[in-house]
C-alpha cells in the first residue's frame, strides 16, 4: 500500500512517514500543494494524509482537484485522509465535502492515524479487518498473515506485498503495479527487487497461489 | 407603596399632573381672590334689610316693603362667588383626574423604546452580539441612545469576533509543534528497534518544537502585555538602542555568515518604553537576518518632527500585494517566505503595534529588486521648534 504524506512541516511529516513505514506502507513526502499534485499524478497512491495549511496550492484545493483528476484504469481513486490544526465544524464539514474521505485533527496520536488508514483502504473489501484470498489470511492490525492457519514468517516487504496482492485478488498485476504500490519513490525502478521479493514470498508458502502471466505480470487465484 | 414609586412611569405622570393641578389650583385662587375683593358680599345669613315705609298717598296710607339695593346687589354677589367656589372646585378635581389619566398615557408612550431597549438588552449575551436594537421614530434623544447603544454592540460584536479569531489562530499556532512532539515521542517510546541516534534526532526535533512554542507563548505575552498601558515613558537615544540590538543578533547573523552593517547618527531622542521599543526593532531584525543572503543594513535619522529607524535585508524580498498582510497576526506567505527559521507569525503585528502604541508607523517599502526594507517612524520627543 502506497501512501503520500502532504504535511509542509517536515519534523511532523517525517514522523508520520516514519509511523506509517513501520505499519507496513510505502510512503512519499510532500512538502508543498504543487509537489503533492506532481506526485499524485505520478504514482497511484492508494492513499493521501493531506495537511490543509500549505504553502502554495493550499490543502483544500489539491482535495479538489485530486477528486477531478482522471486515474488511470485500473487504478481505484485515493482515499483522502485530511489532516489538519482547524479543528472547526465548518472546517471539517467543508474539508469533507471537498472530497476527503476522513478528518484527523492535530495534534493526533500516530496509533489514530494508523487505524484511520487501516479503515480506510479496507473500504472497498467486504468490511472484514482482516483480509482472506482462498486459505490465505492477513490481518494488517497484527501484521500476521497465515496460510491453512500456520503462521507466515515474512519480512516487511514481502508482508507488504502480499498485502497488496490479497488486496486486489484475481487482477493481473504487472511488475510496475507491484513497484509503485508496495515501495516508494525511492526504490529503483531498473532492479529486479519486485521479481525478486515475488520469488521469496513464493517461497514461504506452500500452496502455489501467485500464478505469473507471461508478458502481463502476476495474479493472487481467487482460491488461493 | 414604595415600590410603586420606583417607576419612573408612576414618577411622571405624578409629577405631570401634580404640577398641572398646582398651576390651577393657584390660577383659580387668584381669580376668585381678585373677584371676591373687588365685589362686597354679605352673606345670606345676615337677613335681608328691609325698611317699610309708611307712605301716605292721600287718605289711604299704605305700606310698602322696600329692599335695599346695595344689600341686595350683595347677597347676588354672595351667591355669584359662591357658584363660583364651587365651580372651580369641581374642575380642578376633574382635571387633576383627566391629567393623571393623560399624563399615564403619555409617560407610558414616551417610555415605551426604554422598554424595548431594556428587552433587547436583556436578551444579548456575551455570545450572540449580532443582535441590534434598531429603534424606530423621530431622531430624539431616546432614537439617538438606542443607536449609540447599537454601534456600541458594532464595536464590541467585532472586537469579540477578532478575539476569538485570534485565539483560533494562536491555539491552531501551537497544535502543530504540539503534534510534532507528539508523534515523535509516541515514535521513540514504541519502537522496540530504536536505536540512541534515532532517539537522539527524536530529541532533537522535539526540542526544536517546544523552542518553537516557546517563542510562541513569548510573543503570545508581549501581544497581552501591549494591551495593557504602557509602563513608563522617557526619552530614548535610537543609537544606543540599535548598538545593543546589533549586539544581540551578531550571533545569529554570524551563524548564517550575514553582516549587520549599522549607521548611527546623533538625533534627538523618542519618547517612549525602551525595552518595548527595542522589541520592535529586534523584531524587524530577526526577520531580516533570517531572510537576508549576506547582509542586514541598519540606520536611523530625522525626517521633521520624525525620528526613523530602516531594516533592509538583502534576501528574497515580499511581494507587493503582501505589503499590508504581513503586518497581520500569523499571516503567512503563499510562497516561500514562511517562516523556515521558525517565526512565531506574531512579529510584525507586534512591531506594528508597537509603533502605533507609540504614535508611530510602520511599514515595508516599496522596493524594486531584491530584499525587504521595512521603515520605523516614531515621534521625535519634542517639537523641532521647542527645540530650537
Amino acid at each position: 500500500m502506497r501512501v503520500l504524506v502532504v504535511e509542509d512541516e517536515r519534523d511532523l511529516a517525517e514522523a508520520v512517514a516514519a509511523g506509517l513505514r513501520r505499519e507496513g506502507y510505502a510512503v512519499d513526502l510532500a512538502h508543498g500543494g504543487d509537489e503533492a499534485l506532481v506526485k499524485a499524478r505520478v504514482y497511484p497512491y492508494d492513499l493521501i494524509c493531506l495537511d490543509l495549511n500549505l504553502p502554495g496550492v493550499g490543502g483544500r484545493e489539491v482535495c479538489r482537484e485530486l477528486r477531478a483528476a482522471e486515474r488511470a484504469e485500473g487504478h481505484p481513486p485515493p482515499r483522502i485522509l485530511m489532516v489538519t490544526a482547524r479543528a472547526g465544524l465548518d472546517d471539517r464539514i467543508s474539508g469533507l465535502d471537498d472530497g476527503a474521505d476522513d478528518y484527523l485533527v492535530k495534534p493526533f496520536e500516530l496509533g489514530e492515524l494508523a487505524a484511520r488508514a487501516r479503515a480506510l483502504l479496507r473500504r472497498n473489501g467486504d468490511g472484514r479487518t482482516s483480509l482472506r484470498v482462498g486459505t490465505l489470511e492477513l490481518d494488517p492490525l497484527r501484521h500476521e498473515a497465515s496460510e491453512d492457519g500456520r503462521p507466515l514468517a515474512l519480512t516487511p516487504k514481502e508482508f507488504a506485498l502480499l498485502r497488496y496482492l490479497m488486496s486486489r485478488p484475481g487482477e493481473v498485476l504487472s511488475e510496475f503495479d507491484l513497484l509503485t504500490h508496495v515501495w516508494d519513490e525511492n526504490a529503483n525502478p531498473l532492479t529486479r527487487t519486485v521479481r525478486v521479493t515475488v520469488m521469496t514470498l513464493r517461497r514461504k508458502l506452500s500452496g502455489s497461489p501467485i500464478e505469473t502471466v507471461h508478458g502481463a505480470g502476476y495474479r493472487l487465484r481467487e482460491d488461493g | 407603596m414604595r415600590s410603586f414609586l420606583r417607576s419612573i412611569r408612576v414618577r411622571l405622570t405624578l409629577l405631570y399632573s401634580g404640577v398641572l393641578f398646582g398651576v390651577a389650583a393657584l390660577l383659580v385662587a387668584g381669580l376668585y381672590l381678585g373677584l371676591s375683593l373687588s365685589v362686597r358680599d354679605e352673606p345670606v345669613s345676615q337677613a335681608v334689610i328691609q325698611q317699610r315705609v309708611q307712605v301716605n298717598d292721600g287718605p289711604q296710607t299704605e305700606e310698602r316693603t322696600f329692599v335695599d339695593a346695595q344689600a341686595f346687589e350683595h347677597q347676588v354677589n354672595e351667591r355669584t362667588l359662591r357658584n363660583l367656589r364651587n365651580f372651580s372646585l369641581a374642575a380642578l378635581a376633574a382635571l387633576f383626574a383627566a391629567s393623571l389619566a393623560v399624563g399615564w398615557v403619555i409617560a407610558g408612550r414616551v417610555l415605551a423604546p426604554i422598554a424595548h431597549i431594556t428587552d433587547v438588552a436583556r436578551e444579548i449575551q456575551a455570545r450572540e452580539l449580532s443582535r441590534r436594537i434598531e429603534l424606530d421614530g423621530p431622531d430624539d434623544e431616546l432614537k439617538r441612545l438606542a443607536d449609540t447603544f447599537d454601534s456600541m454592540l458594532a464595536r464590541l460584536d467585532l472586537a469579540f469576533a477578532s478575539q476569538r479569531r485570534f485565539v483560533a489562530d494562536a491555539s491552531h499556532e501551537l497544535r502543530t509543534p504540539l503534534a510534532i512532539i507528539k508523534a515523535n515521542l509516541e515514535l521513540a517510546l514504541t519502537d522496540m528497534q530504536a536505536t540512541a541516534e534515532s532517539r537522539a534526532s527524536a530529541a532533537a526535533v522535539i526540542g526544536r518544537a517546544i523552542d518553537r512554542m516557546a517563542r510562541l507563548t513569548d510573543d503570545l505575552l508581549a501581544l497581552a502585555r501591549l494591551d495593557a498601558p504602557t509602563a513608563g515613558s522617557a526619552p530614548v537615544v535610537l543609537a544606543g538602542l540599535l548598538e545593543d540590538a546589533r549586539e544581540e543578533f551578531a550571533a545569529a547573523a554570524a551563524a548564517r555568515a550575514v553582516a549587520i552593517e549599522l549607521d548611527t547618527v546623533a538625533a534627538r531622542p523618542v519618547l517612549g518604553d525602551r525595552d518595548v521599543l527595542k522589541r520592535a526593532v529586534t523584531n524587524l531584525l530577526d526577520n531580516a537576518v533570517r531572510e537576508a543572503r549576506t547582509s542586514v543594513h541598519l540606520s536611523h535619522g530625522e525626517d521633521g518632527s520624525w525620528a526613523w529607524v530602516r531594516v533592509a535585508d538583502d534576501g528574497r524580498g515580499i511581494a507587493r500585494e503582501h505589503s499590508e498582510s504581513i503586518f497581520d497576526r500569523f499571516w503567512r506567505a503563499d510562497d516561500a517566505r514562511s517562516r523556515p527559521g521558525g517565526g512565531s507569525g506574531l512579529g510584525l503585528a507586534i512591531v506594528r503595534q508597537i509603533a502605533e502604541a507609540h504614535g508611530g508607523t510602520v511599514e515595508l517599502l516599496p522596493q524594486p529588486g531584491e530584499g525587504a526594507t521595512f521603515l520605523l517612524r516614531l515621534p521625535l520627543a519634542a517639537s523641532p521648534r521647542l527645540v530650537a
